[in-house]
């Protein structure tokens, strides 16, 4: 195991919090592609985000060509807090960032996709990362994962909210090059959309490899481990039961108004630490005051 | 009517303003003409919320953040948000840092800095709401006089500046809403504590730390026990020359708000200008209350904090916040003193270590020889081992700070710190500290032969003596024994 492994949670919470701090903007030229405004910022300052972001990538790595592309094309095995910190990142400048910030990520974002070619070892199926039927996938799984992790151990948004995200989150998509018909703008055409998919999901030897390792990451100190438990617990309870069945996880026990309350404890001791990273409680504080005006407007 | 508006263009006018230097220690005027109460208060108002937090952390924590009213909280939903969730909990973890100075790691030392800058102070409407529910009136008809602007964090919550109707100024201490619910939940979550403590604090016994954590926090959430201790306390010393305790207002007085007289003098930061005598003096008052408190009162405020010190001119020392006090029942002190006898005045080593059994820092029968346990031990009786001026060092106050978690020492293996003495450890890391930091030089020795009470000397200083007057005409029955 090398140095970034031992310590795979401090690890991402540090390089999260980097992220943070520098996608939130000193200098204000817009409101970015969000703003004080929307259900966004408000859901992404949820103490459920670590849930929702391994959520996330537990959805994500269900589809064959989405997995191959990181697994064929990323050095997730030597760095997987990395590859992870990358996409982090990414998503919070495309959140945070203003418009000019998030284009720029985006273009990135579109380049490096221009070259993850393959064919998948599984299915036999050709991929392009810049395939839109993947992008979209990726981009619903997110949004489905904040739903669902806000809902299990964070501040549930009303419904109107929760289609006001998902319409939000559209714009997401289409920065990566998702042509906007596709995209679902409810909550009731994510969940459409989700169903149509799931023919298409299977858990791959390299999904069940990342995945494991998500899950059960090597190297780390046995107290962190445990409050990575918590973690790991709601973000497997707040899978789709079908999603569970596809990696063989057993049904979670149920969570409990007594253990959500640990899970929202241990959230709230992870949430300390990332606001102990530099800049982060100056980012938060810059977001929390836009908030607040952009309400009392 | 008109005093009120004349109050306010008062604190408008100076809230502020810098008054470094200023020294107006009020003592004993319990009442005071409305009018002079307003420039008191006024002057005080020149302490701003960032740079004047008491209670903060011993060592970590001293860059509050400017006040930003942009940020108060205005909720008790923000109260949960900010220190729900553990984040409470872990705040007041960081306040007991000094108790676990060197245990900490370095990150878990700048997270829980950095989690007490994170808490703003609650918008005016929130804590007049608290106010409300609490005295049953809102703070302007509770008070004649309310200033809305708090003027300095506290224990979970923040102080305001009032006048009573009776013309008293005060400082009211106004909890935030919701978290003694929150934290009370929270401390409930024993395995995650124990795990975060291993994290934070690996060198250090977890497990009595967890249960003193708890236990001080517990206490912590009712202000009324912080009340009763403080008024002990202002009762005891009601008189003494130099030491001065503001006296708590019963009637406005409850579980989330305590009103106590409002005092003046200068900050900590200040005497740092001041002569070197003058320091002395202070320094000197200091020492007198925190070993007459516990050899008389069996009590030890556990606070030590530069922020908890008020200061006037001549060793006149304003002692603030008892939100944190210990007591320690005559079983509990027996042995304390019994060590310090047979080390000190006896010279009674194989006394000493029987002392040191019996208090449970030293288990019996270790395989190790009473020289090397009283040579292990000395440092911390280092002040007090011979008459004659010694001069607190800063050096001093890290040999005994290193030699208290020197885990390599020959001793180490069969020592512990009984529950009940934790709290000691403020002795040694937060008073010694202190006074070194003040380059404080008196004849310690003697003031303590002074103070204990199986010598109990002759005054060895002015202030000795001035203090023996006060002790002769206290009334019969107060001088030796616990408080209350």
């Amino acid at each position: 195991m090398t140095e970034p492994e031992i310590n795979t949670a401090t690890g991402l919470v540090e390089r999260y919090a980097a992220a943070f701090a520098a996608a939130v903007p000193s200098r204000l030229a817009d409101d970015g592609y969000f703003g004080p405004a929307s259900v966004t910022w408000r859901l992404a300052g949820d103490l459920s985000a670590p849930v929702a972001g391994l959520r996330s990538v537990l959805m994500q790595a269900l589809h064959p060509l989405a997995m191959a592309g990181v697994d064929q094309h990323s050095d997730w095995r030597r760095d997987p807090v990395g590859r992870l910190a990358a996409t982090a990142t990414y998503t919070a400048t495309v959140t945070y960032g203003d418009r000019a910030a998030a284009d720029r990520a985006a273009r990135r974002v579109r380049a490096i996709h221009e070259h993850v070619r393959g064919v998948d070892a599984v299915t036999g199926l050709p991929y392009a990362a810049g395939d839109p039927a993947l992008l979209l996938w990726v981009h619903a799984a997110l949004v489905d994962s904040v739903l669902a992790a806000c809902e299990l151990v964070g501040t549930p948004p009303t419904a109107a909210d929760a289609d006001r995200f998902v319409a939000e989150m559209a714009v997401a998509a289409e920065l990566l090059g998702v042509p906007p018909p596709m995209i679902p703008a409810s909550t009731a055409a994510l969940g459409d959309y989700l169903a149509g998919v799931r023919p298409e999901l299977c858990r791959t030897p390299a999904a069940a490899e990342s995945m494991g390792y998500m899950l059960d990451p090597a190297g780390m100190g046995e107290e962190i481990a445990e409050l990575w438990q918590d973690i790991r617990d709601a973000a497997v309870a707040a899978l789709p039961g079908w999603a569970r069945d596809l990696y063989g996880y057993p049904a979670p026990l149920p969570i409990t108004p007594a253990r959500r309350t640990e899970i929202r404890q241990t959230l709230g001791v992870f949430d300390a630490v990332f606001l102990g990273e530099p800049g982060v409680l100056e980012a938060r504080q810059a977001l929390t005051v836009r908030m607040r005006s952009a309400r009392q407007e | 009517m008109r005093a009120r508006a004349r109050w306010l263009a008062a604190v408008a006018a100076l809230a502020g303003a810098s008054v470094a230097g200023l020294a107006v220690v009020r003592r004993r005027s319990l009442r005071v003409e409305r009018g002079v109460a307003a420039l008191r208060l006024a002057a005080r108002g020149g302490v701003r919320y960032a740079s004047n937090a008491p209670r903060l952390f011993a060592t970590a924590g001293e860059h509050r953040q400017q006040l930003r009213n942009d940020l108060a909280l205005q909720t008790a939903e923000d109260v949960a948000v900010t220190l729900g969730t553990m984040k409470g909990v872990l705040m007041k973890l960081g306040q007991m840092a000094s108790y676990v100075d060197d245990g900490l790691t370095p990150a878990a030392r700048r997270t829980l800095s950095r989690l007490q800058d994170s808490v703003p102070p609650m918008s005016p409407e929130l804590a007049a709401q608290v106010v409300t529910q609490e005295l049953g009136l809102p703070p302007e008809r509770a008070f004649a006089t309310w200033d809305p602007e708090p003027i300095a964090a506290a224990s979970i919550g923040q102080v305001h500046r009032a006048i009573t109707h009776d013309g008293r100024a005060v400082a009211v201490k106004v909890q935030y809403p919701g978290i003694a619910e929150t934290i009370e939940a929270d401390l409930g979550n024993v395995a995650l504590l124990r795990r975060m403590l291993k994290i934070t604090a690996p060198s250090q016994d977890v497990d009595a730390l967890l249960a003193e954590l708890r236990e001080r926090i517990t206490e912590e959430l009712d202000y009324r026990r912080e009340a009763r201790n403080q008024q002990m306390f202002a009762r005891y010393y009601d008189g003494h020359p130099t030491i001065y305790v503001p006296g708590i207002v019963g009637e406005l007085s409850t579980r989330r708000v305590v009103t106590s007289e409002l005092a003046d003098g200068a900050r900590f930061a200040e005497l740092a200008g001041w002569s070197q005598a003058e320091r002395d003096l202070a320094a000197e008052t200091i020492y007198r209350f925190v070993f007459r408190s516990l050899y008389e009162g069996h009590a030890f405020n556990g606070d030590p904090h530069p922020g908890n010190y008020l200061f006037g001119g001549g060793g006149k020392v304003t002692f603030l916040d008892f939100g944190l006090v210990k007591h320690f029942t005559a079983e509990e002190m027996r042995p304390l003193a019994a060590m310090v006898k047979h080390l000190c005045v006896d010279d009674d080593p194989e006394g000493f270590r029987r002392a040191m059994v019996q208090a449970g820092f030293l288990i019996p029968d270790a395989p190790v020889s009473t020289p090397v346990v009283v040579e292990h031990m000395a440092v911390f009786y280092d002040t007090v081992r011979e008459r004659g001026p010694r001069t607190m060092t800063g050096e001093y106050a890290s040999a005994v700070t290193r030699r208290f978690f020197d885990f390599r020492s020959p001793l180490a293996a069969y020592a512990r710190i009984p529950r009940s003495y934790v709290i000691l450890q403020r002795i040694n890391l937060g008073l010694f500290a202190l006074l070194g930091e003040l380059s404080a030089t008196a004849d310690w020795r003697g003031i303590a032969e002074e103070i204990w009470p199986f010598v109990q000397g002759p005054p060895c200083t002015p202030m000795g003596a001035a203090e023996a007057a006060w002790c002769s005409h206290r009334t019969a029955g107060m001088h030796h024994g616990p408080f209350g």
